[in-house]
């Protein structure tokens, strides 16, 4: 009985809040520029009760973080993807770079 | 003169061998930003040319590698910025997929998520997902579909770690623009790395 009052209590004060902030779409947002910029005082308030809220955009965030932190590491490790259409130099473009290579000492 | 480091500072032998060693490397590099085979060559034809140029400032610190690596950059940039100058930005110009979709529009939850596009956990750390190839392959057909300037902004930020200023300058954009831009790109790739990876790994577990 007593944690079903406390749930009903805490869904109301969630679902009232909810109401209250900027929704997902806005919040995804300010979650992109929370990577390009530092966000004022009140952003980041109603930033962190969002996601205390809501289990959706906590995921978003991290997302985001695994995104940016897999792909920083990818660029120093060289990024040896798969390029089907075209793996390698063609022996054309190969050609004529190596003859610009040794032409310039001419 | 560095003549410790360098073998002939006279002649450049090296040029053709770093042809050999680099050349395909560098072309991938090149491509992964570029998208466009001949973009790539020529990025990569200007930045064996500039090495050559510029043999005498490489002291032989660091690799071979990473100084071409580094001049392949600077030339990925100037292809932005000449291509820019060819087709300055159109007022309303596509940034990017918006995806009102994955958004509710009616009832009361209108603009928070919809259901069928809200994110799940998706049980992996950037240190697993390196090791996966697949998963890059997924990675690289995910960005695809979005316009060359907004898959260029994004590949500047996130994998060589420009600056928001640097790109604005190399892409003639404004910040806000840039903002816009990222976004969108965040929100395709993030739904279509879950769509076509997260959730194809979990359901074959």
């Amino acid at each position: 009985m007593k944690i079903g009052w406390y749930e009903k209590i805490k869904h109301a004060i969630r679902y009232w809040l909810l109401r209250q902030l900027p929704p997902c779409k806005q919040t995804v947002e300010v979650i992109s520029q929370s990577f390009e910029r530092e966000l004022s005082l009140r952003e980041r308030v109603i930033l962190k009760l969002h996601l205390w809220i809501c289990a959706w955009c906590q995921w978003y965030l991290e997302h985001l973080q695994i995104m940016r932190n897999s792909m920083r590491e990818k660029g120093l490790e060289g990024p040896e993807i798969d390029f089907p259409a075209a793996p390698t130099l063609s022996s054309e473009a190969r050609e004529r770079i190596k003859r610009q290579l040794t032409g310039e000492k001419d | 003169m560095s003549e410790a480091h360098s073998k002939s500072p006279n002649q450049s032998p090296d040029a053709v061998v770093w042809l050999e060693q680099h050349g395909d490397y560098l072309f991938k590099y090149a491509i992964f930003r570029l998208r466009d085979p001949t973009a790539a060559e020529d990025a990569v034809q200007e930045t064996f040319l500039a090495a050559l140029k510029a043999y005498g400032k490489f002291e032989g610190r660091g690799s071979e590698r990473t100084w071409l690596v580094g001049i392949l950059k600077h030339k990925i940039t100037d292809h932005f910025r000449r291509s820019t100058r060819e087709a300055p930005i159109g007022e309303g110009e596509d940034d990017g997929p918006e995806h009102a979709e994955f958004f509710t529009r009616t009832d009361e939850w209108e603009h928070h998520w919809n259901k069928d596009y809200a994110p799940t956990d998706w049980h992996a750390t950037p240190a697993q997902l390196l090791e996966q190839g697949d998963f890059w392959r997924v990675f690289s057909d995910c960005l695809s579909p979005l316009p060359e300037r907004t898959a260029s902004a994004f590949a500047l930020r996130e994998v060589d770690g420009l600056t928001s200023e640097e790109i604005c300058e190399a892409l003639g954009i404004t910040v806000n623009n840039l903002w816009v831009m990222l976004h969108r790109a965040r929100l395709h790739l993030r739904n279509c790395l879950e769509l076509n990876w997260f959730r194809r790994q979990t359901d074959g577990q």
